[in-house]
């Protein structure tokens, strides 16, 4: 028996084989034959043979197909009229759901302000020395001394004669320069300033680097040994009034002329100066030092020639000053400029600015964790709407749209939104550009958004990131809304769409298990830095304030600061008891194996440091005042030197010399390294001195101490430093972890919860009439509450189990950095997983109670 | 019968012409053009369709969904101001092909 609807129905079922095809279009054709049959029916047609005509005449699919994909292919004015209504819609849907919008557009702000605020300080970081023309020829000379018994010691300073030797000698290296660090005290007319920040260089330096001159001539500074050039800070502090070329200023008691003016140093090089003075004159007045291969003390800068190959260079000097200094254990090599600002390796006596390539990899990571945990809120919301939006999109279909135009719309809408949040966060990261230059010290500002070069990487930044997150995000409530079934939506009432909340509950497990991981790692960043300021450095750096005294005069200079109020104690040293870098490995004892280099650091105290600075001597004695030739070693160099009864026994260094006391291991450099071996000497009239004074006269201390400066030293200006606040600046690094990743870990969480609450918005409002009738038949409100929360906190809580070890694994592998290094307690653990617990309980709790206790009248009312 | 060819390269102006005497939808299209052809024009009803859709995307036809009564929903077609321009164009090169052809063949009336 021939069944109509039956044939029609499977006549259907060949379009549906052909993409070209989409619902409205297939409605079409049918609509089409049934008509046609209709009137075939009428002219006298059975059934079946009526159908067979209607289809025999509608013709050949295929070919139908074929004609019907080109049409996909082209541009109409069809597709701007649809984006303009898919802009309508999502700015009807945006008020008609404001929370909603709130709550995605807050999200992802705050996320995108923070990958904009990370992308700056990235950009920044990244962007160190590649100013100089030259740059991918440029390289620094750096050593790697081996000693027995020791790690390999890296050095970034290099002996005065090794930088003229090397374009000497090897073709492939075309210019070289030395750079020295200086200090020299300014004078001009009646004003006598210490100005830190010279450096000595020589001619290739001009041609090599890419500072830029504003005025004056370089070959006449090149040629004229008392020449000095300013950068524009210091021009316009000596000479605010004239033009300074020309003119003389004396450094140190020494004549100067002015032959020239920079530019002051871009913030991102590596190398900073204020001036430039001639490294010949340096020469002039050293005559010895210029063939000296032993004192490691400046920088040495090489230009590679274009064709030479980096590794065939490195081999050829490698033994450079071996081959001219016997006793040296110093190999060297190259280091490409680029490399030396975030490079890895922690070279000794390394320029002040340095940065490292950890915290930029952490700061991308957690951009990136944020980013996505915005991203996922983005996801779950839409989807989780996905509900309310499946009329909408079953109506589309039915009246023709086609899948790649479903998704087209929810990409538009998802880009428009994250467009928003981008504008948003914009707006937002210039409000906070201040607060986070303080927290970086960097110099970003909004000028910068206007230079050309800045203004389109930050642009590029911008459009990037909003077209990834939009597209992120949008892909896949795109993907899950495009496919609903048009039948399911239309024909019943009140569909629940069910599909994608195992997927939704699994984002919301990635976005906390982000969350308690930065809470981890910010607890244990924290704690970390804790631990190092109050490690046992070994000496109370405490209520220590010190200051340099013009040679000569710190004895009598250190007697008059003795007796005043307030003053403890007054203790002097050649060296920063944080900072001791000069070494040596000329030291000779008896017993020594003659085979073996061994290296110690070394600095010069008088007979009050040891008391002062409260260092502990193990075995021995202080150094008197009558002492002259009296050594103090630590327990690590004893240990190196292998005594067994150190305490009168001689020692060669820089003569004979007793050791009268072993003193307990103490830091005197970074606490990221191990303790080293260090012998101290008792010097004449060490011209820093360190001012133990009572904490209660803390305020007043600088004041009194300035006083005395002035009846010592007229002419010269005051400086006094607090030890622990260079203590502090030893670990700016670290601080500044410690207080972004606060930042982060607080943003991750509140993003995180915004996303919980959202979806535990939507779950109750999916439920109200089933909470209605469990009301009215007996169930309590803590009863409701308990079954509310269930659901999420049983997420909360897997998530919590995949989080925990991964902290505690990578928190591991951050702190081996450290040779001093808090332990993991668990109870870091289990307070990370208190506040993740509690905050989501909170959360989920607002809304649990409010659905709980409505009245159930309401909630069943509601059609 | 006409070629399939000349058919093909008619239909748009076909489709058009029709439109411009009023709104209509698929089936009536077709049947009008058997008509209007006497049944020379050869035709499969279902390539009408796509001709239709690409009328409509480039914007000189458009559509709307329409249901009156206890009828079935039809997809009525409107041609566009933009529409008649194309027409006018096509009624123009249409009628220049012809004249051409007149003059060759019929030399005397032209």
């Amino acid at each position: 028996m021939f069944n109509l609807e039956k044939a029609i129905s499977n006549w259907l079922k060949l379009f549906q084989k052909h993409r070209a095809f989409n619902h409205g279009s297939i409605r079409e054709m049918e609509l089409h034959l049934r008509d046609h049959i209709d009137d075939l029916i009428s002219e006298g047609h059975s059934e079946k043979s009526a159908f067979k005509e209607a289809v025999r005449e509608f013709g050949d699919i295929k070919p139908m197909a074929r004609e019907e994909y080109w049409n996909l292919t082209l541009k109409s004015n069809l597709n701007a009229a649809m984006i303009k209504n898919y802009l309508k819609i999502t700015f009807r849907n945006f008020r008609k759901h404001k929370s909603y919008a709130f709550v995605n557009i807050f999200g992802l702000t705050i996320g995108l302000a923070i990958v904009l605020l990370i992308g700056l300080f990235v950009s920044d970081e990244l962007s160190f020395d590649t100013f100089h023309e030259n740059k991918d020829n440029l390289y620094r000379v750096v050593e790697n001394q081996y000693y027995a018994g020791q790690p390999v010691f890296p050095v970034a300073v290099t002996p005065t004669a090794l930088s003229p030797s090397l374009p000497a000698e090897f073709p492939e290296i075309v210019k070289s320069t030395r750079v020295a660090m200086d200090a020299d005290q300014f004078e001009l007319g009646d004003s006598k300033i210490m100005e830190g920040g010279g450096i000595m260089v020589d001619e290739d330096f001009f041609e090599m680097f890419s500072f830029q001159m504003i005025d004056g001539s370089i070959p006449s500074f090149v040629e004229n040994l008392n020449g000095l050039i300013l950068t524009e800070e210091l021009a316009s502090k000596y000479f605010p009034s004239k033009n300074p070329i020309g003119e003389l200023i004396r450094l140190n008691g020494e004549d100067h002329e002015v032959m020239g003016i920079m530019k002051n140093v871009p913030k991102n090089s590596h190398i900073s100066f204020k001036y430039i003075k001639n490294f010949e004159n340096y020469l002039a007045s050293n005559p010895d030092r210029a063939n000296n291969w032993g004192s490691n003390w400046l920088y040495t800068y090489v230009q590679l020639d274009p064709t030479a190959v980096l590794d065939t260079v490195n081999n050829k000097i490698i033994g450079q000053i071996k081959a001219n200094n016997e006793t040296s254990v110093t190999d060297i090599y190259l280091q490409p400029l680029t490399d030396i600002y975030l490079g890895e390796v922690d070279f000794t006596v390394e320029t002040d600015r340095k940065g490292e390539m950890m915290y930029v990899q952490i700061f991308i990571i957690v951009a990136l964790f944020i980013l996505l945990i915005s991203c996922i809120n983005f996801m779950n919301l839409s989807t989780a709407r996905s509900a309310k939006r499946a009329k909408e999109v079953g109506l589309r279909k039915t009246v023709g749209a086609a899948r790649n135009q479903l998704v087209t719309q929810f990409l538009t809408e998802s880009i428009i939104f994250t467009l928003i949040a981008v504008i948003l966060a914009v707006v937002i990261v210039a409000l906070l550009l201040p607060s986070f230059n303080q927290l970086t010290s960097k110099e970003f500002n909004l000028q910068m958004l206007v230079d050309p070069e800045f203004g389109i990487r930050l642009g590029i930044i911008v459009i990037v990131s909003a077209l990834v997150t939009g597209l992120l995000a949008g892909s896949y409530p795109a993907a899950f809304l495009s496919s609903i079934q048009p039948i399911l939506t239309l024909n019943a009432q009140n569909v629940t769409i069910k599909q994608g909340a195992g997927l939704r509950k699994l984002l919301v497990i990635v976005q906390f298990v982000i969350s308690v991981v930065l809470i981890i790692g910010t607890l244990v960043v924290y704690k970390q830095l804790q631990f190092i300021q109050n490690v046992n450095l070994g000496y109370n750096k405490d209520h220590v304030i010190y200051t340099f005294v013009p040679n000569g005069q710190s004895t009598s200079f250190a007697n008059e600061v003795r007796n005043q109020r307030g003053v403890r104690s007054v203790a002097r040293s050649n060296r920063h008891p944080a900072y001791v870098l000069s070494s040596s490995a000329g030291f000779e004892w008896s017993g020594k194996d003659p085979n073996e280099t061994l290296l110690f650091h070394y600095m010069g105290i008088d007979e009050y440091y040891v008391s002062t600075m409260e260092l502990r001597i193990k075995e021995g004695r202080d150094f008197f005042h009558t002492d002259t030739s009296a050594v103090m070693i630590n327990e690590r160099a004893l240990e190196m030197m292998g005594l067994e009864d150190p305490i009168g026994q001689t020692i060669s260094a820089f003569g004979e010399r007793t050791i009268v006391a072993v003193l307990e291991n103490f830091n005197f450099k970074s606490i990221h390294s191990t303790i080293e071996p260090i012998i101290v000497f008792m010097i004449p009239e060490p011209s820093r001195v360190y001012i133990k004074y009572d904490p209660i006269e803390e305020e007043n201390i600088a004041a009194t101490l300035d006083g005395i400066w002035k009846e010592f030293f007229p002419n010269n200006e005051s400086d006094f430093y607090f030890l622990d606040k260079d203590f502090n600046e030893l670990y700016e690094a670290e601080q500044r972890t410690s207080k972004l990743s606060t930042y982060f870990a607080i943003l991750a969480i509140l993003i995180s919860c915004l996303g919980l609450f959202g979806l535990v918005s939507y779950a109750i409002e999916q439920r109200t009439k089933e909470i209605g009738i469990r009301k009215v038949l007996g169930a309590s409100v803590p009863k409701l509450f308990v079954l509310l929360t269930t659901d999420f906190t049983k997420l909360v809580m897997i998530s919590l189990t995949v989080s925990l070890p991964i902290g505690w694994f990578s928190m591991n592998k951050w702190l081996d950095n450290y040779a001093y290094r808090v332990d993991l307690s668990i109870w870091i653990f289990v307070f990370a997983a208190a506040i993740a617990l509690l905050i989501a309980l909170v959360t989920v709790s607002y809304q649990s109670v409010r659905a709980s206790i409505r009245n159930p009248v309401q909630a069943l009312r509601s059609e | 019968m006409i070629s399939k060819n000349l058919t093909a390269a008619s239909t748009k102006p076909i489709i058009l012409g029709i439109l411009k005497q009023g709104n209509s939808y698929g089936y009536l299209i077709i049947k009008k053009i058997k008509e209007l052809s006497g049944g020379k024009m050869e035709w499969s009803d279902g390539m009408l369709y796509p001709v239709l859709h690409r009328l409509e995307k480039e914007g000189s036809i458009k559509s709307k969904w329409v249901m009156e009564g206890d009828t079935r929903p039809r997809k009525y077609y409107e041609i566009t101001a933009s529409g008649k321009k194309v027409l006018a164009v096509e009624m123009e090169q249409w009628i220049q092909v012809n004249s051409v052809i007149e003059r060759l063949w019929n030399p005397k009336t032209a």
